[in-house]
């Protein structure tokens, strides 16, 4: 498979106030929602929709949505909605990180609603699902004590629906149903293709390995993804069988500008946006603390939330990949130097992303390429460098993991 | 203080940790959210007058935990099926705490032969009509006991279970613990939309103690137990929060002695 290439934003809410950790110790589940101005998010909208558009004329080969509940980070409380939208402003595919399974009491609804996408899209629907973050477990009622088994099972029976003909009963352990029979199947036979995606959780890419399905990792350090990638691959050994290009996806921060100092400066956004202290980061990195449970675990923005009680295994809040992580989020500089935000001119990205793919090779590489209170238009101004010279430049490069060429290294 | 050295039995299709101690009638002791940390000084105090029996329920301590528990109704269940297998003489008198209190309400709703008197502790499983019953899964483990003592620095049990800085094998148990009541008491939280309406069935003499200052449960929870349950009576103690055989095991020994002896 050829490599593609894609664009990622959170559509997170950004008309917040800059001391808006300060003054309440977080930016998810229990901020007041009277802070959201309903004009502002009606204008980021339209700036949001503008740019999935923009990187497809820019030559992108798709554009990735994601879903998130009572949270700054993201405006897309509906990955099927916003996917719904964005493919009518995109020519190329429609890749959805995920429809947080556990949370939803009737599966079926999602297959039904990944199959009204696929058709109405003209066959360009990659589906992905994901566990949903702790924070999605509190704000929607769903048992994080359950969660895995409750992701399991609704993609078995999701998984059922497209490839079994209908009508069956499923009895299961979480859910019931007494006819599995949706009118409409996705136009892609059997279905479109499907991601499982993580925050480095050992179990989710065993598992995803376990099914032959991508596994896409979300904005993490190069070394752990590395290890993501061995662990699947190990899986795979043991199973008797090679995974391609395309069982990996990578979505890195991305921060592309005229020259290396500009993209530098401006890749702040990447690290003080909603997404480090709201999801992926801060709370992140606090909550694999609290896990270890030092009599202190109360300070911090409420650390608990990103890991209820069953969400995490014990090894994956403690294992080796979750310390690397937390290594990597000390600051900004550090999360530069682990790979976790990539910045630079087009000729330094160029290269390091010819060194991440040297050392990943995943088949679908997504750039996580407007966050927080980055400007419209240098996120435009981005997108434009990453269409125009960026992908062009990588599309002709061959992962050393294929050629068995040496890696290319890290710029100085 | 004697402590109690654990015994892991089988018993009830499981591997049940038990602390058992003391002489005279049974006195079964139902734990709550935050499993059985020792051998505490009221159950003690109560060895001496009873055989004082505190299994850790299935999936706290080191009892094992089948996947089919997902309710306090099939805990409560379990609860029966243990006693028969410890060939407990019934009637038997039981304390039921916070959670464990549930279960044993759950257990007197449908199986009164079982209990001879019954003391609730704080306990969950009601609604209450004032205030909201206090969300665990929102904060820590540590900021959860903190909030079920009334003056957890100055409560010699706190400050031995929890108020050093914990080893992570006791940072692994609370979560342990943490993950097993989510597991039966997650929606609705910590109550039941049934049981209150079978609470006027009740038939077991009940003693409904709760602390003056429980910040975990409402004290309005207690009072409707004590209106629903016929005859049962309410005692508050005072200065007091969740945890009433914790942080005042003195008064709270008098009180239960006092109501079994009666």
């Amino acid at each position: 498979m050829t490599r593609k290439f894609f664009f990622f934003s959170e559509m997170g809410y950004n008309a917040y106030p800059d001391d808006i950790l300060e003054r309440y110790g977080f930016t998810a589940l229990l901020l007041p929602n009277s802070l959201f101005d309903r004009e502002k998010a009606s204008q980021l909208w339209r700036m949001f929709l503008r740019e999935h558009e923009y990187a497809s004329e820019m030559g992108f080969d798709g554009s990735v949505c994601n879903e998130h509940h009572n949270n700054i980070l993201s405006m897309q409380e509906s990955v099927n909605i916003s996917a719904a939208v964005v493919s009518q402003h995109v020519k190329g595919t429609i890749a959805l990180i995920g429809n947080p399974l556990p949370i939803h009491d009737n599966p079926v609804r999602v297959a039904e609603e990944i199959a009204m996408l696929d058709l109405i899209s003209g066959g360009r629907i990659i589906s992905g699902f994901v566990r949903g973050t702790g924070i999605e477990q509190l704000s929607t009622n769903a048992n994080p004590a359950y969660n895995r088994e409750r992701f399991e099972e609704a993609f078995a029976l999701i998984k059922k629906t497209w490839t079994q003909p209908g009508p069956f009963r499923w009895e299961g352990k979480h859910y019931h149903l007494r006819v599995v029979n949706p009118w409409q199947l996705p136009l892609q036979k059997p279905h479109p293709p499907i991601w499982a995606a993580g925050i480095l959780s050992p179990e989710t890419i065993r598992w995803a390995a376990k099914e032959r399905i991508t596994y896409l990792v979300l904005g993490s350090a190069l070394d752990a993804t590395a290890q993501c990638r061995e662990i699947y691959h190990e899986v795979a050994r043991q199973d008797g069988w090679m995974p391609a290009s395309e069982h990996l996806g990578y979505l890195i921060h991305t921060c592309v500008l005229d020259t290396d100092e500009e993209a530098f400066e401006m890749g702040r956004h990447h690290y003080g946006g909603a997404s480090v202290i709201g999801r992926s980061g801060g709370v992140a990195a606090s909550a694999l603390t609290a896990g270890t449970g030092s009599a202190g675990v109360t300070g911090g923005p409420h650390p608990e939330w990103m890991a209820p009680p069953g969400y995490m295994s014990k090894q994956a809040k403690t294992g080796a990949m979750a310390r690397e992580r937390r290594a990597s989020e000390g600051s900004y500089e550090e999360a530069v130097r682990a790979g976790l935000i990539v910045t630079g001119s087009p000729k330094t990205i160029i290269q390091k992303f010819k060194h991440i793919i040297d050392r990943t090779d995943p088949g679908y590489l997504t750039f996580w390429a407007r966050e927080g209170k980055k400007p419209h238009q240098a996120t435009m101004r981005g997108i434009e460098l990453l269409g125009k010279e960026v992908i062009p430049a990588l599309r002709e490069h061959q992962s050393a993991l294929v050629t068995g060429k040496e890696v290319t290294p890290w710029p100085q | 203080m004697n402590d109690v050295t654990p015994q892991l039995i089988e018993a009830a299709g499981i591997t049940v940790e038990l602390r058992r101690a003391g002489q005279g009638a049974p006195l079964l002791v139902i734990h709550g959210e935050f499993g059985v940390p020792g051998w505490l000084e009221a159950f003690a105090r109560l060895a001496e007058h009873h055989d004082v029996i505190v299994p850790s329920l299935p999936g706290y301590g080191q009892s094992t935990r089948p996947d089919w528990i997902m309710s306090v109704h099939d805990l409560a269940a379990w609860v029966t099926w243990f006693a028969r297998d410890l060939d407990l003489q019934r009637p038997v008198n039981v304390i039921g705490s916070s959670l464990g209190g549930w279960v044993a309400a759950e257990i007197a709703t449908v199986a009164p032969q079982f209990f001879n008197k019954l003391v609730l502790v704080g306990a969950m499983g009601l609604k209450p009509e004032k205030g909201e019953i206090f969300d665990y899964f929102l904060d820590s483990g540590l900021a959860g006991l903190r909030r079920a003592f009334h003056r957890p620095d100055q409560s010699a049990a706190f400050m031995r279970y929890w108020g050093r800085k914990w080893a992570p094998e006791l940072a692994d148990v609370v979560e342990q613990h943490r993950e097993m009541t989510c597991r039966i008491a997650w929606k609705p939280y910590m109550h039941s939309l049934t049981l209150r309406h079978l609470l006027p069935g009740v038939r077991t003499p009940t003693l409904v103690v709760w602390g003056g200052n429980d910040a975990i449960t409402p004290l309005n929870s207690g009072e409707i137990y004590a209106r629903a349950i016929p005859g049962a009576s309410l005692a508050t103690i005072a200065d007091c929060g969740h945890m009433p055989e914790m942080e005042k095991p003195t008064d709270f020994v008098e009180r239960v002695r006092d109501f079994l002896q009666a």
